[in-house]
C-alpha cells in the first residue's frame, strides 16, 4: 500500500505564535487516521495549513505522490483531497439535495455558457446519491440546512464532501455535538469508508470515537507530535495519559 | 510654472468639499454603519437655506407644499444667517436620522443605502419644485482678498476654506482620541454588542454623530455655493470624489481622508491646467473622470481589507427566491403582457413598455445581487454602452433586431468583466463604492465623447427590423404600437426564463453557493473568482440588452440617461421591490420604476406629477424601512413567488403529470413532488 498522503514537517504560526510546530504525518490508502489533542493542540490549524486556507510556514505535502505545495484550496480539493469544517459551513441558500449537488458537478465555462439557454440536468446525481444513502440524508434532502438539527447539518458537511469522491477526507470535529447514539452511528458509516475507495483523516476529540473507529492514531499538543500507533498503543501511552487524563487530573 | 500653483490652489476649492462631506461620511459610516450617499443632497439643501436667508430672510422647509417658508425679515448679514442655518442643520440631522436611519440602524448595508437614495431624491425633487433648475449664484462667504506671494495672487478664499477644513480635521480627531463621545463612538464601530453590553446607546452616540455630519455638510454646503454655482442635482455628485476619499481613508481616519479629498481636488484641477497645455488629451471629461479612475486602480491593487465595521449583523444577503415552473410562468406572463398591450393605448401603453425595458435592467441586477451577493453601481453605464453602440450599428442595412440587440448586449460584457475585477478584491459597501467611481468615470470618459454619443442632442436610433417588417415603437401617426411591445416581451421574458432557469441550474447552485460561502465554496472545488467574472459579464450583458430596448424604446439616445444617479436609483428600487427573485425584477419595473406603468397611472389620474419624484423619494425610504427583504419577498409571503398566484398559475396551464424518478430532480428544475411532498420552494 502506497502513501496517500504524506505531510512532512508541516508549520503554521499566528504572528509570533507557533500553532502547529513541524508536525509529520501519514495516510495510506484504505485507512482511517485519527489525529487527537487536547484543545488548542493545533488540530484545525493543521487542517487549514495542509488544505491552503493557513500559509505554510514550512514543510512539504504531497498528495498521490505529486506536491500540494502553493495550491489554491479549490485546487487541493479538486486533486481529491477533501476537507469538511468544524462549523460545518453549509451553503445556506440551497437545499440539501442541492448542497450535495454543487459539490458533485464541477461546471466548466462551456456549462456555464449553456446553462445561460438551455440549462443541463444535474451531473453527478449517483455521487449525490450515494452519499446522501451513506449519511442516510434522504428524509431531508429537500429542506434547508437551517431547518434541520445540529447533528443532521454536521452529516450533511459530511456528505457534501463525500459528494466530490474524495480520495481522502479530512474530517474536522464531525462528532463534536452528536449524542452518543449519532456519535455511535456515524462511527459505522466512517469505518465502511475505506470500502468505498474513500481514505479518513478525523480529526476530532471525542477519545471514544476515534479509538474505536481508526487504524492508527496520531496524538498532537502544542503543535507538536506526542504519539502515535494503533489505538491499543495509545491507551497504554503515558504521555498521552499526561495530555488528556493529567490535564483532567489537574483540574480536579 | 506659477500657474500650476494657480491651478493647485483652485484645485483647494472643490477638495475641501471633498474633504468635508467625506469627514461627515466617516462619521455617519462609524457610527450607524451607513453610506451615507445623501450626505451631498443635504450639503446642497443646506446651502440654499443659508442663501435664502442672506438673499431674502426667508427661512425654506424641506416641504413644496404651502407654506414652505419662514419669513424672518428682509436679507440677513453673514453671522446670523450661518448660526440660523446651523441650527437648522442640526434639527434637520435629528429629524432625518429618526425617521429614516434609526429604523434601520441593524438593516442590511444595502437597505441603509437604498434608503439613503431616497432621502436624495427627496431633497433634490423639492429644490427643484421649490427653487427650480437653473443655476444660482451666490454672494462671497469668506474673504476673497487676494494674496500675492513671491508673483503668485492667490485667491484668498480657497485658503480660508482649506485652513478650515484642516481646522476640522483636527478638531475631529482630537475629539476621537481624547473625549468620552470619540471613545464610545470608537467603541460601538469596533463592536456594538460589546459597546451595548457596557451601557453606551448606540442610538444616542449615532444620532450625536449624523447631527455632527449634517452640520458638516451644511457647512460645506455654504462654503461651496460661492465658489461653484448651486442647482439641486449637481451638488449629489460630489459625493462620489467625497467617496472616494472615504475609501482611501477607510471609512476611518480623518487625516487620510481629509488628504485624500484635497489631493482630489487638486489632481481635478491641474487636470484641466494640463489640459490646456497638451492639446492631444482628451478635452472633455479628464478632470472628471482621473480621479474616478485612480480610486478605481488603487482599490481594486491596493485594498485586501478595508475597515470593515464591526456590527452585530454582519452583511446579510436579500433573501432568495426560487423559481417554480418557470416556462409556464413565462408563457402566462406573456399572455398577459399582451392583454395588457392592447388594453391601455397612449402614454399608460408606453408607460407599460417602459415597465418592460426597467423589469430587464433589473434582471442583470437579479444575477449580480441576488444569485451571488455582489453590488454594482454602475448597472446603467452597461446599458448606456450597449445602447450607444446599438445607435453606431447602421440601421439601415436590414439587419435583424435580434442580431444588433445580441451585438450591443455583448458589447458590454468586457465592462462587466472589468468592472469585476475590483469585485475579486473588495465587497459589499465597499464594491459599491468602487463600482459608483466607475460608473462616474463612465459618465466623465466615455459618455462625454460626442463621437460616440452624439454630445447633448443624443443619438437616433432606427426602427428595430425583422426581415423587413418594421417593430419599431413608433410608425407614421401610431406610437406606440403593439407590435413593439410585443417584441419587447419577448425578448425581456425570455431573458427572464432563462435567468429563472439558470437558477435551478448546475451554475445556478455555483452562483448561490458563491453567495452563501465563500470559503465552503473554494472548499468543494468551486474556484471562487471567475464565477464572480462570470456573473459581472451576465449582469452586464443584460445590462446591455435593456439599455438596447431602451434606445428602441425611446428612438434616441442620450447619455444623460446612464448616469451614476441613474444607477444609483436603479439599484435601490430593484433592491427595494426584492433583489433575490424574478418577481423583484417585475415589480420594480411596472410598480416603481418613475416612468413605468404604475407611477404614470398615478400620475394621470392623481395629477401627482410634479411631486412624483418627491414622492418617489419618500415611497424608496418607507418602503425600504418597511420591507428591509424586499416588497417581493413579502408578497410571495413564506414560500415562493405568491402562493395565489402560483395557484392560478397552476390552474391555467396545470402540470403534466411526470413519471416519479427517483433522486433526479426534476425537469423545471423543481424536485419531483410525488416523492418528496410539496416541492420546497423558498426559503422564510
Amino acid at each position: 500500500m502506497g502513501q496517500l498522503l504524506e505531510v512532512t514537517d508541516l508549520r503554521v504560526t499566528y504572528g509570533g505564535v507557533v500553532a502547529v510546530d513541524d508536525v509529520s504525518l501519514h495516510v495510506a490508502e484504505g485507512e482511517v487516521v485519527g489525529l487527537i489533542g487536547p484543545n488548542g493542540a493545533g488540530k484545525s490549524s493543521f487542517i487549514d495549513g495542509l488544505t491552503g486556507y493557513l500559509p505554510r510556514r514550512g514543510g512539504h505535502v504531497e498528495f498521490e505522490g505529486r506536491s500540494l505545495d502553493g495550491l489554491a484550496t479549490y485546487a487541493v480539493a479538486r486533486r481529491g483531497l477533501v476537507r469538511t469544517f468544524q462549523s460545518v459551513e453549509l451553503f445556506d441558500d440551497l437545499t440539501v439535495e442541492e448542497n450535495l449537488l454543487v459539490a458533485a458537478e464541477r461546471p466548466r465555462l462551456v456549462t456555464m455558457l449553456r446553462d445561460l439557454v438551455l440549462p443541463s440536468r444535474p451531473e453527478g446525481v449517483d455521487d449525490v446519491a450515494w452519499a446522501r444513502m451513506l449519511c442516510e440524508l434522504d428524509d431531508v434532502a429537500h429542506r434547508y440546512p437551517q431547518e434541520l438539527s445540529h447533528g443532521q447539518r454536521k452529516l450533511v458537511g459530511v456528505a457534501r464532501a463525500l459528494a466530490q469522491r474524495p480520495r481522502l477526507v479530512l474530517m474536522d470535529e464531525p462528532a463534536a455535538g452528536l449524542d452518543t447514539e449519532e456519535s455511535l452511528a456515524f462511527g459505522r458509516r466512517l469505518r465502511s469508508l475505506p470500502g468505498h475507495g474513500v481514505s479518513v483523516l478525523l480529526v476530532d476529540h471525542d477519545m471514544g470515537l476515534v479509538l474505536s473507529v481508526c487504524d492508527r492514531i496520531v496524538v498532537i499538543d502544542f503543535g507538536k507530535v506526542i504519539a502515535s500507533g494503533t489505538p491499543e498503543e495509545i491507551r497504554a501511552d503515558e504521555a498521552v495519559i499526561a495530555a488528556y487524563l493529567g490535564g483532567v487530573d489537574a483540574r480536579h | 510654472m506659477t500657474s500650476y500653483v494657480l491651478f493647485l490652489l483652485l484645485g483647494l476649492g472643490a477638495g475641501s468639499v471633498y474633504s468635508l462631506l467625506g469627514l461627515g461620511m466617516v462619521l455617519k459610516y462609524r457610527s450607524t454603519g451607513v453610506v451615507d450617499f445623501a450626505q451631498g443632497a443635504i450639503a446642497m439643501w443646506g446651502a440654499y437655506v443659508f442663501l435664502r436667508l442672506r438673499l431674502t430672510g426667508k427661512l425654506e422647509l424641506p416641504w413644496f407644499a404651502l407654506p414652505h417658508e419662514i419669513s424672518l425679515g428682509t436679507g440677513m448679514a453673514i453671522v446670523p444667517a450661518l448660526l440660523i442655518t446651523l441650527v437648522y442643520g442640526t434639527v434637520l440631522g435629528l429629524v432625518v436620522f429618526f425617521l429614516v436611519y434609526r429604523p434601520l440602524l441593524r438593516a442590511a448595508p444595502l437597505t441603509k443605502v437604498c434608503a439613503s437614495v431616497g432621502v436624495t431624491l427627496f431633497f433634490e425633487a423639492v429644490a427643484v419644485l421649490n427653487f427650480g433648475t437653473t443655476a444660482t449664484s451666490a454672494p462671497p462667504v469668506l474673504p476673497s482678498k487676494a494674496f500675492v506671494i513671491s508673483g503668485v495672487v492667490i485667491p484668498g478664499d480657497r485658503i480660508w476654506i482649506a485652513g478650515i477644513v484642516v481646522a476640522i480635521a483636527v478638531a475631529l480627531t482630537v475629539t476621537f482620541r481624547y473625549t468620552r463621545f470619540g471613545l464610545a463612538t470608537r467603541a460601538g464601530a469596533e463592536n456594538e454588542m460589546g459597546a451595548a453590553l457596557i451601557g453606551l446607546s448606540a442610538t444616542r452616540i449615532a444620532a450625536r454623530n449624523w447631527v455632527l455630519a449634517t452640520l458638516l455638510a451644511t457647512l460645506s454646503g455654504v462654503l461651496i455655493t460661492p465658489i461653484s454655482s448651486l442647482d439641486p442635482t449637481s451638488y449629489t455628485l460630489f459625493v462620489v470624489p467625497a467617496l472616494g476619499a472615504v475609501l482611501i481613508g477607510r471609512f476611518e481616519s480623518f487625516w487620510i481622508t481629509t488628504a485624500a479629498g484635497l489631493g482630489l481636488g487638486i489632481v481635478q484641477s491641474e487636470l484641466v491646467k494640463l489640459q490646456t497645455v497638451f492639446t492631444w488629451l482628451p478635452q472633455q471629461g479628464l478632470s472628471d473622470g482621473v480621479p474616478f479612475l485612480i480610486i478605481l486602480v488603487t482599490m481594486s491593487l491596493a485594498a485586501k481589507r478595508l475597515g470593515a465595521r464591526g456590527a452585530t449583523g454582519t452583511l446579510r444577503n436579500p433573501s432568495l427566491g426560487r423559481p417554480t415552473r418557470p416556462g409556464a410562468t413565462a408563457l402566462l406572463a406573456f399572455a398577459v403582457g399582451v392583454v395588457v398591450l392592447v388594453a391601455l393605448h397612449g402614454s399608460l401603453r408606453a408607460a407599460f413598455m417602459a415597465s418592460i425595458v426597467t423589469v430587464c435592467l433589473a434582471l442583470g441586477l437579479v444575477v449580480l445581487t441576488g444569485y451571488v451577493g455582489q453590488v454594482s453601481l454602475a448597472q446603467m453605464s452597461f446599458a448606456g454602452f450597449g445602447a450607444f453602440v446599438l445607435s453606431h450599428l447602421g440601421h439601415s442595412v436590414g439587419m435583424p433586431f435580434f442580431l444588433a440587440l445580441l451585438i450591443s448586449a455583448l458589447s458590454a460584457v468586457p465592462l462587466g468583466i472589468l468592472m469585476g475585477l475590483p469585485a475579486l478584491r473588495v465587497r459589499g459597501v465597499n464594491l459599491a463604492v468602487v463600482t459608483l467611481a466607475a460608473a462616474a468615470a463612465m459618465d466623465a470618459l466615455v459618455f462625454s465623447s460626442v463621437k460616440f454619443t452624439g454630445g447633448l442632442g443624443g443619438r437616433k436610433i432606427g426602427s428595430p427590423e425583422l426581415f423587413g417588417l418594421d417593430l419599431g415603437i413608433a410608425k407614421g401617426n401610431s406610437y406606440p404600437r403593439v407590435v413593439f411591445g410585443v417584441m419587447l416581451l419577448v425578448v425581456v421574458i425570455g431573458a427572464g426564463y432563462c435567468v429563472a432557469r439558470l437558477r435551478t441550474s448546475a451554475t445556478g447552485r455555483m452562483l448561490v453557493a458563491v453567495r452563501s460561502n465563500e470559503r465552503a465554496a473554494s472548499a468543494v472545488g468551486i474556484r471562487v473568482a471567475p464565477v464572480k467574472l462570470y456573473v459581472f459579464a451576465l449582469s452586464a450583458f443584460l445590462s446591455g440588452l435593456g439599455g438596447g430596448l431602451l434606445a428602441y424604446e425611446q428612438s434616441s439616445v442620450s447619455s444623460s440617461t446612464f448616469t451614476a444617479q441613474a444607477s444609483l436609483s436603479l439599484l435601490a428600487l430593484v433592491y427595494v421591490a426584492g433583489v433575490g427573485r424574478i418577481a423583484g425584477a417585475v415589480v420594480a419595473g411596472i410598480m416603481f420604476a418613475s416612468d413605468g406603468l404604475f407611477v404614470s397611472f398615478l400620475d394621470k389620474t392623481l395629477h401627482v406629477g410634479q411631486y412624483q419624484t418627491v414622492v418617489a423619494g419618500i415611497a424608496l425610504a418607507l418602503t425600504a424601512i418597511q420591507n428591509p427583504d424586499g416588497v417581493a419577498s413579502n408578497m410571495a409571503g413564506e414560500r415562493g413567488p405568491g402562493p395565489r398566484v402560483a395557484a392560478l398559475r397552476d390552474r391555467i396551464i396545470p402540470r403534466r403529470h411526470r413519471p416519479v424518478v427517483l433522486d433526479v430532480p426534476g425537469q423545471d428544475g423543481a424536485f419531483v413532488e410525488d416523492v418528496a411532498g410539496p416541492t420546497p420552494v423558498s426559503r422564510a
